[in-house]
């Protein structure tokens, strides 16, 4: 448990608006271990999905440190953080954020594309195929989004997060936009994932999903109020 | 009705709510469809509605061509005595008039204008049936060689020279010495037939008898004269080619007879004589330009059509939720069609309102700038087929926006949208028609700048192209003389002599050379070379011995000419490089003897730089000079001659009163006929070139405004619709580089098929226009369409760019905010 994935230390995030400031995180400092799963909880407005989009560097802290795997990663440019995203990071959405017309395996093949040298085709297929495998969607491979369940497709998000083996899996209301039942094996291959060794940060309001990471923050006003480490990660 | 007036009402509250959109489409189909209105007017005016006058369908020009020993068409014009022959024979004509155009200064009035003439016989007016606002048209008291000294003034000339006097019936006026009384004004709404040139319009007309064809003109059927018309109306029971089997013989056995014995420089020729319609003759080659113009014009539209069907498309969408609401309380369909046909036609009405007042204005610049381009433009207003087209145009687009838009909304999803709270990916333009939008504004843009640039090209080149001759700060001053006892050339020289020592004399003068500038006074004339009896028709021109000089006309080789062989009335010539070459392939053409058909042949001394003239070509269209300079001879002038070139010092001007005052201290019967800069004339040459230039800078401009417009905004709505798709790629990693070879990626396709569109559209002008097409089809075009290329590229990639550098200059997150 010495293998630190992200450490965050005093970060605050202020939205400026005309002459007005919001302060949406202040004094903010995780610590997310290899092969940790992790739960953000809190009420609505708390600051939730903007932790989890300065954890995934979707945006940049107003002040404070974040390391990576070592790499201060606080302050980069838009291109280097776009790099580290699709080395380190893998993200999950609550709306799936599919590409419509690509198919489910170009879709999961994406992230390997923005690598810096393009994997080759074989590396590519084996990849895909794995990660489809994984959250056993492999007989979708050849259809469009548009063509699957919501469950299906949050699915298809994680294989598509996981391709490009990141650091740390970043996923955002993974059952918001589910009914229950999907909900339930999303949440159910994410816990699989987790038990294989891949550290996951999670952000939830559904304290039942919460109850299912071994550590659980909980936010409020921007502050984190509780860590709890609920049971040794494997 | 009242459910009528409803709609219209709430199609004008949902307008005012978005007044950046209704300016936009009233800007753009305002001014594009005034643009329409008034090439739609031209061209009907030009190429459908009759002549404006009585029995315009029987009125025809007969014209006199003068055929060469090859059977080639030397030049067409008549000789005065073959023009008053044929008229006077009556011959397949009910009634016809002769005419010649001129100018002349009316020396009896205080400012000494110089005026278009017309000199006609009386039959003119009675076959036009020309509207009188005073007095009588001529009659048979002014025919021909009764001599009767009578004027007609033009309405404008009466107005503009006499304040529209009331007793103008009452006055005469004088010109070259001899007093003509006025008996008539023309009507404000006189038309004249434009036979000569294009927007020439008669000041003052008078009888035929007082031509200023000289006596020697008067007999001479080896002459001929441009300014000589003959009008009339063709027998009932005569066609036009009966006419002109008529007439060829009648008028070539006279002129074959009336040549003169001893020459045989017209050996072989012969006179063809053409008929054809009045209407045909003033439409000329105005037809193509018109044509052309309705097609740029038109293309535009469509342009702006497809700017403005994306933004009704980007409305539709964005008017979801309140067609959803009209959905679910019970609107069909239909409904809603009317409901968006409300809103459309109450913007194309506003819009053809706005083009309607810009037509009119379009009409004005049309008869300020275009007046010498094209004909019958000072016919141009709003006719019954302006307003006509106008109820259409607004119609078929009314109709055509609001089926564009209803075509996107699907019914059944319509009454979903309210179920999902406004969640879905909502009403959208399919990547389809997105694609199908950018293909065709490519297109229409590339093949529209293509067109213009190569106008443009020719247009500038013809403005830039070097003159080879000097033009800074020298004018040209032709004496009148009023006085109808015209001076001998002897009796002219010491009183020139005078002149020119006065003229001399102004502190503002620097030089002075008799002779016109080398833009006016060249004609043609017929010479053979003695060594090997070659025939040619250079253009000719009597200079004085400072004229290639002043000009900066350098001579390359033997010698200028001398005051002595001025006096002496030597027989020298000097020619240009082009004519040195017609004459002798090496140029090496000193000491060679010219015969201009008199007893005596020319000596060339000296060989002068090719100048060129906007608007000269060689005459003779067989010879090698063709696609090199245009001949040009020059023979030394005399000393009585009434032309003078005057280059004035640096900043320093002389009035026309100025001279007018120094030529009455000499001799009162000399006034200006005309004092022009020769910078002005050559502007005034240029005129077609300059306006062309002007009209397709202006009409590229906006042709690439609209595309860049369009483009911009067609790229930017998709851009917008995938901007969750942007975030999510680079949530996982895409940067910007990325992104935006993938954004152009994505459009290149559409672009490529534009590009491909363009090709299409040429390929079909090419069939329907060919003969007007071909010959710009060199490989001098070639860089004009990589131009085009290039612009419609660089217009496209900054579309490309444009509209997303707002979410990949940004964190990812401002992308993905909203996206659940």
């Amino acid at each position: 448990m010495t293998d630190i994935k992200i450490e965050m230390n005093n970060i605050a995030k202020i939205f400026e608006t005309d002459d007005v400031e919001t302060h949406a995180l202040k004094d903010v400092d995780i610590v997310i271990r290899a092969g940790e799963y992790v739960s953000i909880a809190g009420p609505s407005g708390c600051g939730k999905s903007t932790l989890l989009s300065l954890l995934g560097l979707l945006d940049m802290p107003s002040s404070g440190s974040y390391i990576i795997e070592g790499v201060d990663v606080s302050n980069l440019s838009l291109d280097e953080a776009a790099g580290i995203r699709n080395e380190k990071i893998g993200f999950v959405f609550q709306s799936f954020n599919l590409i419509d017309e690509l198919s489910v395996f170009d879709n999961v093949a994406l992230p390997l594309q923005y690598k810096k040298e393009l994997p080759t085709d074989d590396f590519i297929k084996t990849r895909v195929e794995a990660c489809l495998k994984m959250v056993e969607m492999s007989h979708r491979a050849g259809h469009k989004p548009n063509q699957l369940s919501g469950g299906q497709q949050q699915r298809i998000a994680i294989a598509r997060a996981l391709v490009a083996d990141p650091a740390i899996l970043l996923v955002d209301e993974p059952t918001g936009n589910l009914d229950s039942k999907s909900g339930d094996t999303v949440m159910a291959v994410l816990a699989e994932l987790n038990k294989n060794g891949t550290t996951i940060c999670m952000v939830t309001h559904d304290t039942r999903y919460a109850d299912m990471a071994n550590i659980q923050l909980k936010l409020l006003d921007g502050q984190i109020v509780k860590d709890e480490l609920l049971k040794v990660a494997v | 009705m009242r459910k009528l007036i409803l709609q219209y009402k709430q199609a004008w509250a949902s307008l005012k709510k978005k007044p950046g959109f209704v300016l936009t489409v009233l800007m753009t189909m305002g001014i594009t469809l005034g643009a329409l209105l008034c090439v739609v007017t031209l061209n009907y005016l030009l190429l459908v509605e009759p002549l404006p006058y009585p029995e315009q369908e029987r009125l025809f020009v007969a014209e006199h061509g003068l055929i060469g020993a090859k059977k080639e068409t030397k030049a067409v014009a008549y000789t005065y005595p073959g023009l008053v022959h044929l008229y006077k024979s009556k011959q397949a004509f009910e009634q016809a008039s002769m005419m010649m155009y001129g100018q002349d200064v009316i020396v009896s009035h205080s400012s000494q204008p110089l005026v278009n003439i017309a000199y006609v016989t009386p039959d003119l007016h009675q076959i036009l049936a020309s509207p009188m606002a005073l007095g009588r048209m001529f009659e048979a008291s002014e025919a021909l060689d009764t001599n009767n000294p009578v004027a007609m003034l033009s309405y404008n000339t009466w107005m503009q020279e006499y304040n529209g006097s009331a007793d103008i019936l009452e006055k005469k006026i004088s010109l070259s010495g001899v007093s003509y009384h006025i008996v008539g004004v023309l009507a404000e709404h006189f038309v004249e037939p434009e036979l000569e040139i294009i927007g020439r319009k008669t000041q003052v007309w008078l009888p035929w008898d007082y031509n200023q064809a000289g006596k020697w003109q008067r007999q001479a059927f080896d002459n001929i004269n441009g300014s000589l018309k003959f009008i009339g109306l063709l027998k009932q029971e005569v066609s036009q080619s009966q006419a002109q089997q008529l007439l060829t013989p009648l008028v070539n056995d006279r002129w074959q007879a009336g040549l003169p014995g001893d020459d045989d420089f017209f050996k072989g020729w012969t006179i063809n004589m053409h008929v054809r319609s009045v209407k045909d003759r003033i439409l000329g080659e105005s037809e193509s330009i018109a044509v052309m113009l309705l097609a740029g014009v038109v293309g535009l539209v469509l342009i702006a059509c497809a700017n403005i069907s994306n933004l009704f498309m980007a409305r539709t969408a964005e008017k979801q939720r309140q067609m959803a609401i009209q959905a679910a309380i019970g609107a069909t369909k239909k409904h809603l069609f009317k409901a968006m046909f409300a809103e459309t036609s109450l913007l194309m009405f506003m819009s053809i309102i706005l083009a309607l007042v810009l037509a009119q204005f379009g009409f004005y610049i049309m008869q300020q700038y275009l007046g010498a381009i094209l004909p019958r433009v000072n016919e141009l207003s709003l006719t019954p087929i302006t307003f006509a087209s106008a109820v259409l145009v607004t119609i078929i687009f009314a109709l055509f926006f609001a089926k564009l838009s209803t075509r996107m909304i699907n019914y059944r999803a319509l009454n979903t949208t309210l179920q999902s709270s406004g969640k879905g990916s909502g009403l959208q333009v399919s990547k389809k028609t997105r694609q199908v939008l950018i293909a065709s504004q490519v297109a229409l843009a590339t093949v529209l700048v293509f067109a213009n640039f190569s106008l443009l090209k020719d247009a500038v080149k013809t403005i830039n192209a070097p003159i080879g001759f000097a033009t800074d700060n020298i004018s040209t001053l032709i004496l009148n003389f009023s006085s109808s006892d015209i001076p001998s050339q002897e009796e002219a020289k010491p009183i020139m002599a005078e002149i020119m020592e006065k003229l001399e004399a102004l502190p503002q003068v620097e030089s002075l050379a008799q002779g016109n500038s080398p833009l006016d006074g060249f004609w043609v004339r017929a010479l053979t070379s003695v060594a090997n009896n070659e025939k040619y028709t250079p253009f000719f021109k009597s200079v004085d011995h400072h004229y290639f000089n002043m000009i900066e006309q350098p001579i390359l080789q033997g010698d200028n000419f001398t005051m002595a062989q001025r006096q002496d009335g030597a027989n020298v010539m000097i020619v240009n490089q082009a004519f040195a070459k017609q004459l002798k392939a090496d140029g090496d053409v000193l000491g060679m003897q010219i015969s201009t058909g008199r007893p005596d042949s020319f000596k060339i001394i000296g060989i002068v730089k090719d100048i060129t003239i906007p608007g000269d070509s060689p005459t003779d269209r067989d010879s090698s000079a063709l696609g090199s300079g245009v001949p040009r001879v020059y023979v030394p002038n005399g000393l009585g001659g009434q032309s003078f070139m005057l280059k004035l010092k640096s900043g320093q001007t002389v009035s026309r009163k100025q001279l007018g005052t120094l030529l009455a201290e000499v001799d009162s019967r000399y006034s200006v006929f005309s004092f022009n800069a020769a910078s002005a004339i050559l502007t005034q040459t240029l005129f077609a070139e300059i306006t062309t230039a002007v009209t397709t800078t202006v009409l590229a401009s906006l042709v690439f405004l609209l595309a860049g417009i369009g483009l911009y905004g067609i790229l930017s709505y998709g851009t917008q619709l995938r901007r969750f798709e942007i975030g999510a790629r680079m949530a996982i990693g895409a940067t910007r580089k990325h992104l935006i070879t993938m954004i152009i990626g994505d459009n290149t396709k559409a672009v490529l098929a534009g590009f491909i569109g363009s090709i299409v559209l040429f390929a079909l002008a090419y069939i329907s226009l060919s003969e007007y097409i071909q010959p710009f089809l060199t490989w001098q075009v070639l860089p004009m369409v990589v131009a085009t290329l290039v612009l419609i590229i660089l217009v496209t990639l900054f579309a490309c760019y444009w509209p997303l550098r707002q979410y990949i200059n940004k964190a990812a997150i401002y992308s993905l905010r909203g996206s659940d």
